[in-house]
């Protein structure tokens, strides 16, 4: 902070000091970008190179870069994987947030008895591993023949969303103060409206975070879609990664340009939207 | 709509209301409950049932609590339980570093924009995308030992995947390096959040920079380290099985030393010669109760105020 | 109840209802409205004899123009998914028309829980009498699998360059365990790794268990007493060879990264000529060849410290296909397996991956490569069980996987053989209808 509004007149040694400290912090930052960043360079250079190139020079830049990993590697499942994700993680996303949000309201403004103890139990289990559920909702799944279908995934996805959902949205809605209510109509059909016109808008912070963290959450599962989608046209990215890893683990530069490819989007994604981001994210948590 | 609610709140008798009350909340909160019986209750209530049999061939026997008696006194099961708690370390480790990060990147003269970019960037990339990378990176002539040797630090080289004592430590190293991002995240934006006149008096009083940050930044920043804290929990008790499944290819090696519960239910379920879905049963079943009591223990799960 | 109209309760069924349309939306499971009959060919394969996903395709193509009303869908399957993604699915009841599997208990372990049905049920006998190795997958009287192409298991390539080099002779290989140890030292001395391999995801250490493990044996049926725990696995005989590899590491002839890698990027390093020596699959030989140089490349197999008979005999095995038990299509899957066994298929096969067709009716003059002319006749003349597929799946990869790995980490061997101990030990206690199979099997 000092730094950001540094006085132009101080005494020397203060002065000292402060120029050391501020040189101190952009090393500090400048490492730990490079750290962050190194994956990402020995992807991206590594995608351009030949597998000679590469085993000779692995984090070096490629000497003839070509780009012939990429044509491999889109010629594989990708477009395919990226599209299922897309609809699995997408799909599950809003069913949960729906249900989160009627859930939290009723939590946070509607008095009815047990409320309290439904409430814990219900946000008790965020702790429950996925893992736990999967052997039984396998079986269930199998039972009702769901087994390769994007519905068993978008359903299990939603539903383990769900805790962590209502916790943060109930505790959101429990800061909205009441007298914004109260002007409003409280009982009735006036709950629905009040959602819908007062909490809602204030609360997109917190939904928008919600939305960010179970999508990378969904984007990111790979245990049940390991295990329910078997079927190759049904397979998430996932998935599809770590077969694409296996199928041309010999090929180093090709696996590159397939993890590239599959993280470009969302790279892009997330440097449009880098504001909103990391302000979604932030302010849903800050105001908790 | 409006009106004709107005109109029915002014002539409803009092009795109706009651009941309505009583009911109301029933629509909201009815389709996430049935939801949660499908996923958690239904799930838990076959997972029991199950876990006390053993079938083979379409044929199943009731066992009683064999199944159990095997999983707790299975040295694979204990191990993988072991290396779920060590990876609770990584906590700690990723709010100091976070909060640690997040102030310097606050005081930066410069490019704040653009280090923080950056230094977010680990935490969008796939967890498999990222598990890849390690896995190449982090072999005994891969990058990393490259860059170490480049600068002299060869020394220090180690098969940091291959071998039985640095392979956790390793896989915690690329969980805290991706996870990182999140924390640094959060922090960042509520210190950005904070009024400048926070720090003021502080400085007045000449504190140092330490001092400084410790009385008067994290308290600011408690309510979200809470925050960051529990989900990291969660994801290091229960959610890193993308990391270990890709980055040991499947086998929770070398030996069992990056096994972890989820890929020990995983592998006894659906793995490579021991697809026992009873055995699997037993251990999610065991994992459910230690979670539960781990979470009275060390959560006090958080009361969120209901009465705002 | 007026409550019952209120918005809310539209928005919830409204939410409910749009989640529900939106699901039904989403086609279940696609099935074809047509006609036309699907099978669905789970295989893997291309990893160890490359070309075969050509050849599939290829041979698809012909099957699907000679018979409009089948579509064949070939799915290829990564080297650590291709058991598990199987057993998934016949859990559930469904999954393939063909599968792909290893053979010996890797077929069995699919047929006794009654996940595949007996190939020679669906194949006529005088066509499955040509099948190679078919013994391997043969239970109560019953083939279970079709064996596809051979598996000659596993040779040990050497660079003739290296050895002449460091002052071995290049036409006569190590045949003992000394000579090899002291080819090792030598390549050792000339500054490059003696011998590459890679542990990380497991296989390679069922390759050297079936290959150092076996020397103290004189049957298969050995392995398997000691697997139910009617010998002691924990006797030399049995466990000698991990003193073996111990030594070896100790006296450092691996390469250094072995536990960083996996098999196949492992058996890169011999190609790239920064180890002496490699094991490949024996299917894949004209590829290792052709990449080195035909005169670089000298072909050995394991030496021998032991004094079984096994030590003295090459692992015949095949990789097989079977019929899984769900499939609706048995008969148009067994036609299928069968149509890759004419002879055109079967010469085109081996254009292809270079890899030899399990079928006695394959013309054998066609195999020039001398490297592995040489493979061939041990296989044929020598030819002995491999072992990997005579031990319950699980001791292989809880037992030898992880077990090569700790070897390899420093572990002692002490602490290896016990943890072979006690893997069979949980094998038996948790697996008492496989453990029953398993007995079953040779009668024990």
């Amino acid at each position: 902070m000092e730094s950001v509004q540094s006085p132009a007149t101080v005494t020397s040694r203060r002065g000292r000091l402060r120029r050391a400290g501020v040189a101190a912090r952009q090393v500090v930052l400048v490492v730990a970008s490079a750290s962050a960043l190194l994956p990402l360079y020995a992807m991206l250079t590594a995608a351009f190179k030949g597998q000679n190139d590469y085993l000779a020079h692995p984090l070096g830049l490629p000497l003839s870069p070509s780009g012939a990993a990429f044509s491999t590697a889109l010629s594989s499942g990708f477009p395919h994987w990226l599209l299922n994700s897309i609809l699995v993680a997408g799909a599950s996303v809003l069913i949960s947030l729906m249900l989160a949000t009627l859930a939290a309201y009723a939590f946070s403004r509607m008095p009815f008895p047990g409320r309290s103890v439904s409430f814990t139990l219900m946000i008790s289990l965020m702790v429950v591993p996925p893992i736990v559920m999967l052997i039984p909702l396998f079986e269930l799944m199998s039972d009702l023949n769901l087994v390769n279908t994007y519905q068993s995934v978008i359903i299990i996805y939603a539903g383990l969303m769900l805790p962590f959902s209502i916790y943060l949205l109930t505790s959101f809605f429990n800061t909205i103060p009441r007298e914004l209510l109260e002007a409003g109509s409280i009982d009735g059909a006036g709950h629905f409206r009040s959602l819908i016109s007062i909490i809602l808008p204030l609360a997109m912070p917190a939904l928008v975070t919600l939305g960010i963290v179970n999508l990378l959450w969904a984007w990111n599962e790979l245990l049940i879609a390991l295990v329910l989608l078997q079927d190759d046209s049904m397979k998430t990215l996932m998935v599809g990664i770590t077969i694409f890893q296996s199928h041309n683990n010999l090929n180093v530069p090709v696996t590159m340009a397939g993890l590239l490819i599959a993280t470009i989007p969302i790279v892009v994604i997330y440097l449009a939207g880098q504001r909103f981001f990391v302000q979604g994210l932030a302010a849903g948590a800050v105001k908790e | 709509m409006n009106g004709t609610m107005a109109a029915g709140r002014q002539f409803r008798p009092a009795r109706r209301r009651r009941v309505a009350a009583w009911l109301r909340p029933i629509p909201y909160i009815l389709p996430s409950i049935a939801a949660i019986v499908l996923i958690f209750a239904y799930p838990l209530v076959r997972l029991v049932r199950e876990s006390t049999q053993q079938s083979y061939a379409g044929v199943t026997k009731d066992v009683g609590l064999t199944n159990y008696q095997f999983v707790l006194t299975d040295s694979d099961f204990i191990t993988a339980v072991t290396h779920n708690l060590l990876l609770l370390l990584c906590v700690p480790i990723l709010i100091l570093l976070s909060v640690l990060f997040a102030v310097i990147l606050n005081e930066a003269a410069r490019g704040r924009r653009i280090y923080s970019t950056v230094l977010f960037l680990p935490y969008v990339l796939s967890v498999p995308v990222i598990s890849v990378l390690f896995n190449y990176l982090l072999q005994l002539n891969g990058g990393v030992n490259s860059i170490l040797r480049a600068l002299g630090l060869g020394a220090i080289a180690q098969d940091w995947l291959g071998s039985e004592s640095w392979a956790l430590p390793s896989l915690m190293a690329v969980i805290v390096w991706k996870e990182l991002g999140f924390g640094i995240m959060l922090f960042f934006a509520r210190i950005i959040s904070l009024p400048n006149e926070l720090w003021e008096a502080g400085r007045v009083d000449g504190a140092g920079w330490w001092r400084l940050h410790w009385h008067i930044t994290l308290p600011q920043l408690r309510g979200i380290i809470e925050f960051y804290a529990v989900v990291e929990s969660i994801t290091m008790l229960s959610w890193v099985f993308a990391y270990v499944y890709v980055i040991s290819s499947g086998t929770g090696g070398p030996g069992t030393s990056t096994l972890v519960t989820e890929l020990y239910i995983y592998k006894s379920a659906f793995g490579y010669g021991t697809n026992n879905l009873n055995i699997a049963s037993a251990a999610s079943a065991i994992l459910f109760v230690g979670t539960v009591v781990l979470m009275f223990i060390n959560f006090r799960v958080r009361r969120v105020d209901l009465h705002a | 109840m007026r409550f019952l109209r209120t918005p809310a309760i539209r928005a919830a069924a409204a939410s409910l209802l749009a989640g529900i349309v939106a699901l039904g939306a989403v086609p279940a499971h696609a099935h074809r409205a047509s006609s036309q009959t699907t099978l669905v060919m789970w295989w893997w394969g291309e990893q160890e004899a490359q070309g075969a996903k050509g050849w599939l395709d290829e041979t698809i193509r012909l099957y699907e123009k000679a018979h409009p009303d089948i579509v064949i869908r070939p799915v290829l399957q990564t080297t650590n998914g291709l058991v598990p993604s199987f057993e998934t699915a016949a859990k559930a009841h469904r999954g393939p028309d063909i599968q792909y599997l290893w053979g010996g208990i890797n077929t069995l372990a699919e047929a006794w829980p009654g996940y595949i049905v007996p190939m020679s049920d669906y194949l006529p006998a005088g066509e499955l009498k040509h099948y190679l190795n078919t013994s391997e997958d043969t239970y109560n009287g019953k083939v279970w699998s079709a064996p596809w192409y051979t598996q000659p298991s596993f040779p040990l390539l050497y660079n003739k360059d290296f050895f002449k080099r460091a002052g071995l002779d290049p036409n006569n290989p190590p045949q003992t365990w000394s000579q090899f140890l002291a080819a090792c030292a030598k390549l050792k001395k000339l500054g490059v790794t003696p011998i590459a391999g890679g542990l990380q995801d497991g296989f390679y250490g069922g390759w050297l268990f079936s290959m150092l493990g076996n020397q103290n044996l004189n049957t298969a049926k050995e392995m398997m007493a000691a697997s139910v725990g009617k010998a002691d696995i924990t006797s030399s005989k049995y466990s000698e060879w991990w003193q073996k590899l111990a030594e070896m590491r100790a006296k450092g002839y691996w390469n250094n990264d072995i536990n960083s890698l996996q098999l196949y990027q492992a058996q890169d390093l011999f190609v790239q000529g920064k180890a002496a020596m490699t094991n490949i699959a024996g299917s894949d030989i004209r590829k290792f060849v052709k990449l080195v140089g035909v005169n670089k490349v000298g072909v050995m197999r394991m030496p021998v410290f032991g004094t079984g008979k096994l030590a003295h005999t090459f692992g015949s095995s095949s990789q097989t296909l079977a019929i899984p038990a769900f499939s609706q299509h048995k008969k148009e899957a067994a036609q299928f397996i069968m149509f890759t066994h004419t002879s055109e298929r079967m010469v085109a096969f081996y254009r292809e991956t270079g890899s030899i067709p399990a079928d006695d009716r394959f013309p054998q003059n066609l195999i020039t490569l001398p490297q592995q002319k040489l493979v061939w006749g041990w296989m044929i003349h020598q030819g002995g069980p491999y072992l990997e597929n005579f031990i319950p799946v699980q001791l292989d990869s809880d037992g030898n996987f992880a077990g090569t790995q700790k070897i390899f980490a420093g572990d002692s061997v002490s602490s290896v053989i016990s943890l072979q101990a006690k893997v069979l030990n949980k094998w038996q206690r948790t697996a008492p209808g496989e453990l029953m199979a398993f007995q079953n099997w040779f009668k024990l």
